[in-house]
């Protein structure tokens, strides 16, 4: 085209090109970004091509390549205008119909439709996909929609509009001040007022001036810079054009990873098109302002992204950053007056010059103004680029546009910033993000990475990982960065391999600091944010790391045989059980378990299964069904079990009191049992079992079953004394027993605030499942209101339902928030139990005889996030009401017993305080577990503690304390016949009329075959670990 | 000036002084690693973090923050104290604390720092280095090792190789944990760009840079520290050699940043040079001739053989029967031995050294210019010159530290001119570089200078106050145009004329040559030109601002100013005069000679024709330097006794009959003076080897046996009978020269010493332009040779080889003679780079390795003289400037033959 040498002849050629946007024309359009081209477009796009030539619409429908729609992980995508029809994961086979249907015919290929992943809603239009809807896109806005090889496309679509304006309206000092006004803050990271840059730069006398585009995004995982460059690089060039107008600079550099190949070569397009047009070079438009831009490739190093090594590598020098002052501003690129401006910042100026700075500061919050890009990954179901206001909340981003967390695991942590940033926790969901709250949390903004981690991810695994990433990219010139970097990474790296020290935080938080203090630029500067940050929120993995060689997360692969076997509080060897019960060697695979729990019935039907949170088979499929294997082979094998053989071997002439004979101090006395010692077990109840005995009801653990685990460990030769209440630990140590294992619960229910628990009609939870247990409930119940989202409240309130009650569960959150198993809330929803969510009791309305007519409450809300990340429940003001009940069963948490509390030390939740590698309470020789230790927790938790001080006191009396050894009878992985995605076989249910009138057993144990192609599926991560080890 | 506080004192700093400068220089130890005087700050090591008034706000950096008025500095606090020892741990975590064993040990920064901030050494655990270290770029070369496992990275080797020396050999590879210092592409160091200058070792703050001859040598505190000055070329670096007193051995040399010429900066020769003093082929004993061989001799029988021969072939022929080369690697006070001994003992005015061969035509011509001839600025100044004019001067090699001088300026933003055959490094860095034809240089110069009236450029009222003869010069000027001589020369024309413009304007501008401009036959006449253009502009008697010729010996100066030539008492006294004549012959009581004496080319034509019968030889080896080498060993050969005192068997030793044992410079005391007129002391480090002697003890006995006693306690005492007897040192004692020596003219004991020459009046009063007529070389290439050969030396040689022969480092980097050859001359005669090559002229033949590329001319070859093997001096033209005697060495006519025949 000929040069436009007139602001007017620029306008008028706009006019034409945007009244020729026809927005009812047919067109098919793909995205040409990175992505989409690596999933195939370029194919998807021939495919078009010839389908539509074959069809002879050539001429009719074009064919065109948009930039990045930033949903990449979907790509290739293709959008057919003008219906907007959104089609992802475009494959050449899907073609055909595609133009068949949608774009001769107008319909809708509904297999092909992207389907949310929270609803499983298909979506037709693009603007309807809960990843796009959520989004504000105004720097986004023409990325997905603009060829990026056209000038004359960009602008049609208002391109250079900004720039005429401000060459022919405003001087540079007004544009200065727009800018200043908009409160656009850089976008590369550190968020400095880009008005502020631009107004010094301006003042500085040196000639020429420069402006540099710093599109050298090393983050990995941020690809908005790359996006917005590939996509809409006539916007970078006019936000370029702005820029060097408003400082005076004379020529333009985009500094660009030489990785960021589509990128290279869409601005040098743009750029060489721009000069054909008189938008760039020697009086642009007519106008007394001369600039021109080119383009450098940088080789990739991260720390080239900071301003100074930029600067160094533009000339020629090694990338490595120098102090400031002098900032680039006064002394840059060749020693001139340079500005450094991120290619998203620059993306925004046209925008703000277009629309206005009123407009612009519409979004955002009070010291962050208009939109971010982030660049969403990790375990969340939506990834890639998504464009925000600023004070947009985390919950937003992960759980609305991201579509939540994968699998449904919990969101532990969003690691914000890059490499150098940090890990903001699930308390913070609700925080508005903006540069200065993010840094309060101990992140940084950076260029926008925000990677997702679940509760498979080990904190401190993840501080390694960034922290070999600054190592590998320090440049080396500081000593704090080049080698504080690195003695930070072997330190995490010690911890990781369960080789960590208990000095070791201190002293990495120490280094951490200093490296923080003393490193030269911002790379070493901030290289410690991901250590300082997951100190900050997660101190006490790294101390499970160090101290009890154990990774919550299941994650790091020295300490984690196989998820599920380190994820078990009593360490059961799954792989090993599963593959044998495959193999139907259900005896052995008994015994395996048996090794280390000797409560395998009790375990095979209410263990709460972290094995299978932690399960890899479930990135694949779905878990294992662990649990539901161990009962059926916990049911295959005939009973009565007898003990595995290391269990009779040793006999020490040591005596050992175990007091409470639920499953800490049954598996204590069972391991004791082991290592030889005499135990003596001391049961206040007539019965054994504990909280197991009276907390869960027989429908879900019938009483033989139960026994059956008993009558295994007494046959070890562990003495039983029942309805025996020990006094004092005196008394014990004064029979002559060496140790003391205390493993007495938690069976003190909370009250109510707001409600007296003596009230008649009023009931403790716990306590009511005991007293039934013990044929003592109540004769009727009558209109019963439970309180509480527990496993406990909805125990009570199944068995409530069985006894005849109409029952309600009162819960101040929703349902997604009930700590209870989620089969046991189906379960008790099919047997008809009525839930009241988002309520809180306050108090009683009085009824006849003291007893309640009906319990008030006020409705609640969810309100920010808490610790967990769960929304808190904050009242609604005036929204009282009252639910009519007979009877109310409070159940929410339990507490130790302090009426005899050993004059042991306790923790500030009233639990027994322990060592938590030992055991050991504060007084020597007595050793506690299970709920008195840790509060209400698991069955399998208990098992584990119990094992575990029986290993302690086996040490305090002169043993080794090495448990048995694993078994390890199988070597076989099936998952190779097996890693075709199956489904996980469901246990029968007993019919609905049956469960509500009895005490029958609900859940049903699976079939021969339906048990033996479940433990098929298993991966065996041990074996793999083992491979590994022999390489 | 600035004041601020540091530390609660108040202090004055220089404006622009960053903090860490200021503090320094105010004795104020701000701890630092990566600082270093000669390179810019580059906030590495981040060390020397301070507090600005406020010690609980953050730090900042005192190596990059400017002093500032009013500022309070706070160097010292619990905070600050904190981060050092953090940094300073992790340095040591990788370090490899091995002081018990290192020969930094007490001479380490890291060492110091650790102790003052109890860093602990084992923090993270033990050290352990994954790579191995063995091996690297070091591990071939002989002079320096790198050692990674006790390198900081505080890049002060990079930076110096980058900065200061401009070789840019040095760099790092790697990065984060993983970077080390290394060559580009690994190449082991002497294959590199390196010119192992050893800048490296010295500028290295712990134990990671070292000189492998030292290794285990000895540490700081083992050695002794003896300040001397080098022995090398012209420039005058003065350093400390370390001194294994036990061993009697020189276990390496160390320069300080400071020293008022080199700032601490050496070069190949003085870093790693001094290996021939430990030599086993020094000579240990005096030899007398039996036949074709030499036998040892007691000093009594040599020196009884000496006097009496002298002394008979004096009764038989006359004084000027006999002549005395003195020499120029010698100190002033021998040199005025010689003169003393060929003037009052022998009674000739005999007596010549060196400068005859080189920068006679210097002395001569600015003399007749000015009325004195040395350099007129001071070398510290270039780095001040803003335009550089380089003529015939390839300072980077053959003068280094001027070099580095040269190449401060050109980073501090200076003009560089260069003219040269040769694209010199300095060529190559030059904004103009004129590749003019050897021997065209007063047609380039004339053409300038013609271009410069032209254009109106000349300082006229410079010429017209201070110059004399203008008008006959302006005259000669006319015959002169830029394309005549563009053609001449062979080169563009427009270049020509920018460079004249560019000197004419500069601001400063200044002028510097070798002996590219005086070895000619025309040299006296080219050196008169420089003086011309100096005058012609108004460049001169300003600071960095003069005619600079860079001399070539350590003591070529101090050999002229001791008058160890025919026609020139010392301080250039006239011996024709006769209030000298009668001061010196009072001082030395006896009648001085009448004759005119004769120079070393005379001598040897004299030894020809019979008219010569005995000479004398200290320190020279004509038969290596002298044009025309086969000429030169038969006529040496016709002598009735040649006596040669010598620290080696040179190949002029070789023909004598009586060779007496020298002592070189490291083992007496006494005085050089250097190319910038400074003389500064050069001390007794090592004793000689065997039955050696310091040169002034030999010489007192010499004259002794010639019936002349001279009795010296002590060179101190020589150095005073020059101070009374020469002018212009005389205000010079060794108690003033103790601190950085003092630059004459120094005439009175209170006179500081003179810094540049001739500010508001020459030393003749009136500069005298001289109009100079382009005089073609003696012998123009033609059919039968067709090239133009040039000579000169190299960077790791010096001059005839003597001494940096027996060094290593210098051997491996160059072991044998070459030939430079431009690319197409080569394809022309089907020669290929490294092949063995004939160079063959009239007068002989050499054979060499070619060295072929785009160095020279087409048109030139051009080969360096240090080799006895392969002798450049058998080819040279033995044509002499008619004013000084001084051969033609850069341009003779000359063939190439492929080695083993005509191609």
């Amino acid at each position: 085209m000929d040069r436009l040498v007139t602001v007017r002849a620029f306008r008028e050629w706009q006019d034409r090109l945007a009244l020729g946007l026809d927005p009812n024309r047919k067109t098919i359009t793909i995205c040409g970004g990175t992505g989409c081209t690596a999933f195939g477009a370029p194919a998807v796009q021939e495919a078009f091509q010839r389908e539509i030539a074959r069809r002879g619409a050539a001429g009719e429908v074009p064919v065109k390549v948009t930039g990045c729609h930033g949903f990449c992980e979907k790509g290739p995508v293709v959008v057919i205008l003008p219906s907007k029809v959104f089609y992802p994961s475009v494959q050449v086979e899907d073609v055909p119909e595609i133009v068949e249907k949608t774009v001769l015919r107008g319909e809708i290929v509904e297999r092909l439709l992207y389907v949310d992943p929270i609803t499983q809603r298909k979506v037709a239009h693009d603007h309807e996909v809960p990843f796009y809807a959520r989004q504000q896109r105004f720097v986004f806005r023409l990325n997905g929609v603009l060829d990026p090889t056209s000038l004359e496309d960009y602008v049609a679509h208002g391109g250079y509009v900004s720039a005429a304006k401000v060459l022919s309206d405003l001087t540079p000092s007004q544009v200065v001040e727009e800018i200043t006004g908009s409160g656009l803050r850089g976008r590369g990271g550190a968020g400095f007022p880009t008005g502020r840059k631009w107004a010094l730069a301006r003042a500085e006398k040196g000639e020429p001036k420069y402006l540099v585009c710093n599109a050298d995004e090393g983050d990995p995982g941020a690809f908005m810079d790359r996006s917005l460059l590939e996509g809409t690089p006539h916007a970078i060039l006019e936000g370029m054009i702005v820029a060097a107008y408003a400082i005076g600079a004379s020529q333009g550099i985009i500094y660009v990873r030489a990785e960021y190949p589509l990128a290279v070569r869409n601005a040098k397009i743009a750029i060489g098109q721009a000069q054909a047009a008189g938008l760039l070079g020697d009086r642009i438009l007519g106008t007394g302002f001369s600039f021109d831009i080119i383009v450098r490739e940088g080789a990739g190093a991260f720390v080239c992204g900071e301003e100074t090594a930029l600067l160094a590598s533009l000339e020629g020098r090694r990338g490595a950053p120098r102090p400031r002052p002098p900032f680039p501003v006064q002394s840059g690129y060749l020693g001139k007056p340079t500005v450094i401006n991120n290619v998203e910042t620059l993306a925004n100026v046209p925008l703000i010059i277009e629309k206005g700075v009123g407009w612009y500061r519409g979004f955002g919050t009070e010291g962050s103004k208009g939109t971010k890009i982030f660049a969403l990954a990790g375990k969340v179901n939506n990834t890639g680029l998504v464009e925000v206001p600023m004070g947009a909340t985390l919950r937003q981003i992960v759980h609305q546009i991201g579509g939540g967390v994968l699998k449904g695991r919990a969101f532990k942590a969003a690691q914000m910033g890059g490499p150098s940033g940090g890990c903001v926790p699930a308390q913070y969901l609700d925080l508005p993000i903006d540069y200065e709250s993010v840094k309060e949390v101990g992140a940084i903004m950076g260029s926008g990475g925000l990677i997702i981690l679940d509760e498979t991810t080990c904190m401190v695994d993840i501080a390694r990982y960034f922290m070999d990433f600054c190592a590998k990219e320090s440049c080396g010139k500081c000593p704090p960065c080049r080698i504080g970097t690195k003695r930070m990474l072997e330190i995490l790296e010690r911890i990781c391999a369960g080789q960590g020290q208990p000095e070791d935080v201190d002293r990495l938080e120490i280094l951490a600091n200093q490296v923080k203090k003393n490193a030269l630029c911002g790379l070493g500067q901030t290289a410690p944010n991901p250590v300082l940050s997951t100190l900050r929120h997660f101190r006490e993995e790294y101390l499970e790391h160090i101290t009890l060689k154990h990774c919550r997360a299941s994650a790091c692969p020295a300490l984690v045989e196989a998820p599920c076997l380190h994820a078990c509080p009593a360490g059961v060897d799954v792989p090993d059980y599963l593959t044998l019960a495959a193999q139907e060697r259900y005896a052995e695979a008994l015994a395996v378990v048996q090794m280390r729990n000797p409560f395998a019935s009790v375990c095979g039907r209410v263990c709460d299964r972290k094995c299978e949170r932690y399960c890899r088979r479930t990135d694949l499929d779905e878990p294992l069904g662990i649990r539901d294997i161990k009962r059926y082979v916990t049911d295959a094998v005939a009973a009565p079990w007898r003990p595995p053989e290391p269990w009779s071997q040793r006999q020490t002439p040591h005596r050992v009191a175990v007091v409470g004979a639920g499953p800490a101090g049954l598996s204590c006395a069972y391991f004791l049992r082991f290592f030889g010692h005499q135990v003596t077990v001391f049961e206040e109840l007539p019965q054994p079992g504990g909280m197991v005995l009276v907390g869960i009801p027989e429908y879900r653990l019938p009483a033989e079953r139960l026994q059956r685990d008993i009558d295994f460990i007494l046959s070890t030769g562990v003495e039983l004394k029942l309805n025996s209440r020990v006094k004092s630990l005196e008394e014990l140590f004064a029979a002559g027993y060496e140790a003391v294992f205390l493993g007495v619960g938690a069976h003190q229910g909370q009250p109510l605030e707001g409600i007296d628990p003596r009230t008649p009609g009023v009931l403790d939870g716990v306590r009511f499942l005991r007293d039934r247990r013990f044929g003592k409930a109540p004769e009727r119940l009558g209109r019963t209101a439970v309180v509480g989202g527990g496993n406990v409240a909805v125990d009570a309130a199944r068995v409530a339902r069985r006894l005849g009650g109409q029952v309600t569960i009162v819960y101040r959150r929703t349902r997604a928030e009930m700590p209870a198993y989620l089969e046991e809330i189906e379960e008790a929803e099919q047997e008809g139990i009525r839930f009241e969510f988002l309520v809180q009791p306050v108090g009683l309305a009085a009824g006849s005889k003291g007893a309640p007519s009906a319990l008030k409450c006020v409705r609640m809300k969810l309100g920010l996030a808490d610790a967990s990340g769960r929304r808190r429940p904050v009242p609604v003001p005036g929204s009282d009401f009252e639910i009519p009940c007979d009877t109310v069963i409070s159940a929410v948490g339990q507490v130790v017993s302090t009426e005899n509390a050993w004059n042991l030390e306790l923790t500030k939740s009233g639990t027994y305080r322990i060592d938590p590698v030992t055991l050991a309470t504060s007084r020597e020789r007595v050793f506690a577990g299970g709920d008195c230790a840790r509060g209400p927790a698991s069955v399998v938790q208990g098992i584990g503690d119990g094992q575990r001080a029986a290993a302690a006191i086996d040490r305090l009396l002169g043993g080794s304390g090495e448990l048995p050894d694993q078994l390890k009878l199988s070597r076989q992985r099936f998952a190779v016949e097996g890693e075709a995605a199956a489904a996980r076989p469901r246990p029968p249910l007993a019919a609905l009329a049956e469960r509500t009138a009895s005490f029958a057993e609900v859940l049903g144990t699976l079939g021969a075959a339906e048990a033996n192609q479940e433990a098929r599926r298993c991966l065996r991560c041990d074996l793999e670990r083992e491979k590994a080890a022999k390489k | 000036m600035v004041r601020l506080t540091i530390d609660g004192r108040e202090i004055q700093a220089e404006s622009g002084q960053t903090i860490l400068e200021a503090a320094l220089a105010q004795g104020i130890a701000i701890p630092h690693l990566c600082h270093e005087p000669r390179l810019e700050p580059a906030g590495a090591c981040r060390l020397c973090q301070v507090h600005l008034t406020d010690a609980s706000k953050a730090p900042v950096l005192a190596c990059t923050t400017r002093a500032a008025e009013g500022m309070v500095v706070i160097t010292e606090s619990p905070d600050l104290a904190e981060r050092r020892k953090a940094i300073l741990e992790l340095l040591l975590s990788e370090h490899r604390v091995a002081c018990a064993s290192c020969d930094a040990d007490g001479d380490c920064t890291l060492q110091d720092l650790a102790y003052r901030y109890g860093a602990a050494e084992w923090l993270y655990g033990a050290y352990e280095h994954k790579e191995p270290v063995a091996l690297n770029y070091t591990s071939e070369n002989r002079g320096i090792e790198y050692d990674v496992e006790k390198c900081v990275r505080c890049s002060r080797c990079v930076r110096f190789c980058e900065e200061v020396q401009m070789a840019s050999a040095l760099t790092f590879d790697g990065r984060g944990i993983t970077m080390k210092v290394n060559t580009a592409h690994g190449r082991p160091l002497h294959a590199s760009d390196c010119e192992l200058c050893g800048g490296c070792i010295r500028i290295c703050p712990t134990g990671a840079m070292r000189e492998k001859a030292a290794k285990g040598a000895g540490r700081a505190k083992d050695l002794a520290r003896v300040g001397t000055t080098c022995t090398y070329c012209g420039v005058g670096c003065t350093f400390d050699l370390m001194v294994d007193r036990r061993k009697n051995r020189i276990v390496r040399a160390e320069a300080r940043p400071g020293s008022p010429i080199n700032d601490g900066n050496l070069c190949v020769k003085g870093h790693f040079g001094f290996e021939f003093v430990g030599s086993p082929e020094r000579l240990t004993d005096p030899l007398v001739r039996r036949g074709d061989s030499f036998e040892k001799a007691s000093w009594e029988q040599a020196l009884e053989l000496v006097g009496r021969r002298l002394r008979e072939i004096r009764a038989k022929h006359g004084p000027t029967a006999a002549a005395f080369m003195s020499s120029c690697r010698c100190t002033n006070e021998e040199n005025y031995l010689v003169q003393k001994l060929a003037r009052a003992a022998a009674g000739t005015n005999n007596v010549d050294q060196c400068a005859t061969t080189c920068h006679a035509p210097t002395v001569a011509g600015l003399a007749a210019a000015f009325g004195s001839g040395a350099m007129t600025n001071s070398t510290r100044e270039i780095r001040d010159c803003r335009v550089l004019f380089i003529i015939g001067c390839n300072a980077t090699e053959a003068h280094p530290i001027v070099g580095l001088e040269m190449k401060k300026a050109l980073r501090r933003g200076a003009t560089l001119i260069v003219c040269d055959p040769r694209k010199t490094w300095l060529a190559r860095h030059a904004h103009i570089h004129i590749q003019h034809r050897p021997g065209s240089d007063n047609m380039l110069v004339n053409a300038m200078m013609s271009h410069i009236v032209e254009q109106g450029l000349h300082d006229r009222k410079f010429v017209a106050e201070r110059g004399e003869n203008f008008e006959a010069f302006r005259e000669n000027l006319r015959g002169y145009s830029v394309e005549k001589a563009a053609q001449y020369c062979g080169v563009d024309a427009e270049l020509i004329r920018q460079a004249a413009e560019l000197y004419a304007k500069g601001s400063p501008s200044a002028i510097f040559y070798t002996l590219g401009i005086t070895e000619h036959s025309c040299g006296t006449d080219n050196v008169k030109n420089m003086a011309n253009l100096a005058m012609l502009c108004g460049q001169i008697g300003k600071p960095s601002s003069g005619v600079n010729p860079l001399r070539g010996q350590n003591n070529v100066q101090g050999g002229c100013d001791m008058g160890a030539m025919p026609h020139r008492l010392p301080g250039y006294q006239d011996w024709k005069d006769p209030a000298s004549r009668e001061k010196f012959e009072k001082a030395w009581g006896v009648r001085l000679p009448e004759d005119p004496g004769g120079k070393i080319t005379h001598f040897i034509e004299r030894a020809g024709t019979g008219e010569l019968k005995a000479l004398y030889i200290m320190g020279e080896d004509p038969v290596m330097s002298e044009p025309n080498q086969g000429k030169v060993i038969a006529h040496l050969r016709k002598l009735d006794f040649l006596v040669c005192q010598e620290i080696f068997l040179s190949e002029t030793a070789k023909l004598a009959h009586v060779v007496l044992p020298g002592a070189c410079f490291a083992e007496k005391d006494g005085t050089f003076t250097c190319s910038e007129r400074r003389v500064q002391r050069v001390r007794k480090a090592v004793e000689p080897p065997g039955e050696a002697r310091a040169d002034w003890q030999i010489l007192c006995l010499v004259s002794g046996a010639l019936g002349y006693p001279m009795n010296y306690a002590g060179p101190a005492e020589i150095f005073d009978e020059i101070a009374r007897l020469t002018p212009s040192y005389g205000g010079m004692s060794y108690a003033r020269l103790e601190s950085g020596g003092l630059q004459w003219p120094c005439p009175t004991p209170d006179h500081p010493g003179t810094r540049y020459l001739h500010e508001g009046k020459f030393t003749r009063g009136r500069g005298l332009f001289h109009p100079i007529v382009f005089q073609p070389q003696k012998e123009e290439p033609d059919g039968e040779f067709p090239l133009i050969l040039s000579t000169g030396r190299t960077l790791y040689h010096y001059n005839v080889g003597n001494m940096t022969r027996k060094v290593a480092v210098s051997n491996q980097k160059q072991s044998a003679n070459f030939v430079e050859i431009h690319e197409e001359t080569a394809a022309r005669y089907g020669i290929v780079d490294g092949q063995q090559v004939t160079v063959r002229s009239r007068r002989g033949a050499v054979t060499a390795l070619a060295a072929v590329g785009q160095r020279v001319r087409p048109d030139t070859i051009w080969m360096p003289f240090h080799f006895a093997e392969e002798p450049a001096n058998v080819v040279t033209n033995d044509v002499f400037d008619p004013v000084t005697a001084t051969a033609e060495y850069k341009c003779c006519a000359a063939r190439l033959e492929p080695a083993g025949g005509k191609p």
